[in-house]
């Protein structure tokens, strides 16, 4: 079988750095595992590895993903001043904001909505709102420049999936996370706590991160569309992303509403 | 010299060698060696020095918390077992450097996790190693899944 999305090219800095924010991800979240069994505080009712340990996962498919691009881009492209730039501030993001999330948990204090001095805040709205926003802009970037490179080794439903996929991504979580950072998680007031398992999304008032969620994996769910449609032989992928993406836009669009509406998602 | 003396001594010694170790080039083997050998070995002199002379007074052991205690209670032990971390995290953050810089994982990658291995010895070298293993493992994965 002919492997349509094709190899990738030589690896050089742009991707190793990538994939080595992924191997340093996944090693936090081992770290974060051997940390469970002799942790006992809770923030908010939830035990205070809970959010390294989502964070971790995230980030090992955030830059899995962004890896997986980059190496398949032209080689005057991955080794260019804007995209090698780009790949250092991720990281640099990246590194940031794990830091600071597992230094307040070993502390058993918030990292996020934590205005409880103004150091705090200046981390929580300074660095962390920073790092966050640049880590989601440079998804869009990164999409952009893979959209323009017509040397990348990227199938045609692929690159119309990756571009689709990656901006929608960045718009849809800058407006959604970016709502949440000014309000909190919950609209409503949660009394019993009652959680989705593993999620920890509320089932009892309206919970902002499932919309969240929904809207960073659009870089995910687009591209691996467009790869099923290139292995199919569809002959009009481009449109049915096009549609796709639309579709993707409006579902996030409806789980952000219900949640601002404080209905909660509940288990069918 | 006092114990206090000695405590900033060794840990001056140390940090200079995890400046090395971070920030200077890896090329010439005449660097490399300051932070993997030079720095280690005159630690290590330390130590022994302190632990031959002043184990026995401390009297205490290595058999309870009590005994291991006991032993901590003095200050050139306690100086001794400080420049025993030092020593050997430097060693080990040399070491795992080096492996590091085998898996192509950059200085940027390595700055944090070598400075886990500096302030928290065990930790940072969990950290070294499952980032090395997630770096050599990717690749193992995907001839696995290319394969299938």
């Amino acid at each position: 079988m002919t492997d349509v999305v094709l190899m990738p090219q030589a690896r050089d800095r742009a991707v190793s750095q990538l994939w080595a924010f992924a191997a340093v991800s996944a090693a936090l979240a081992g770290l974060t595992l051997v940390w469970m069994p002799f942790e006992t505080r809770l923030i908010e009712g939830v035990p205070v590895t809970a959010k390294p340990l989502k964070f971790a996962l995230s980030f090992v498919v955030y830059f899995a993903t962004l890896a997986l691009v980059v190496e398949r881009l032209s080689e005057p492209v991955r080794r260019g001043l804007l995209l090698q730039t780009t790949v250092a501030v991720l990281g640099v993001c990246f590194l940031a904001e794990m830091a600071w999330m597992i230094l307040q948990a070993a502390r058993g204090e918030a990292s996020h909505f934590n205005e409880s001095t103004p150091f705090h805040l200046f981390m929580y709205q300074v660095v962390m709102g920073t790092g966050a926003t640049l880590l989601v802009l440079g998804v869009a970037l990164i999409g952009w420049i893979a959209g323009r490179d017509g040397a990348a080794h990227l199938s045609p439903g692929v690159r119309r999936g990756v571009v689709l996929g990656f901006v929608l991504s960045c718009v849809a979580t800058l407006v959604v996370a970016g709502y949440m950072s000014s309000t909190g998680r919950f609209v409503g007031t949660p009394v019993t706590g009652a959680t989705l398992p593993l999620l920890g999304w509320s089932t009892e008032v309206g919970d902002l991160r499932p919309a969240h969620f929904l809207s960073l994996h659009a870089m995910q769910v687009l591209p691996l569309l467009g790869l099923w449609l290139d292995r199919r032989g569809s002959p009009d992928a481009r449109r049915i992303l096009g549609r796709s993406a639309a579709v993707y836009a409006v579902l996030v669009a409806a789980v952000f509403l219900q949640a601002l509406a404080g209905v909660p998602l509940r288990p069918l | 010299m006092s114990p206090d003396r000695l405590f900033d001594l060794a840990n001056t010694l140390a940090l200079a060698g995890w400046v090395v170790l971070l920030f200077a080039p890896r090329r010439w083997p005449g660097v490399t060696h300051v932070p993997r050998w030079g720095i280690p070995i005159a630690l290590s002199a330390l130590y022994a020095g302190l632990m031959l002379a002043y184990f026995d007074q401390a009297g205490g052991s290595y058999g309870s918390i009590a005994e291991v205690r006991q032993l901590f209670a003095s200050d050139e032990v306690l100086v001794a077992g400080w420049t025993h971390y030092l020593t050997f995290d430097l060693m080990i953050g040399a070491l795992m450097a080096e492996r590091l810089d085998g898996a192509e994982v950059s200085r940027l990658v390595q700055a944090p996790v070598l400075a886990c291995i500096f302030l928290f010895g065990p930790l940072g070298v969990l950290l070294s190693l499952g980032t090395e293993a997630a770096m050599r493992g990717g690749p193992l994965l995907r001839r696995i899944g290319g394969a299938a």
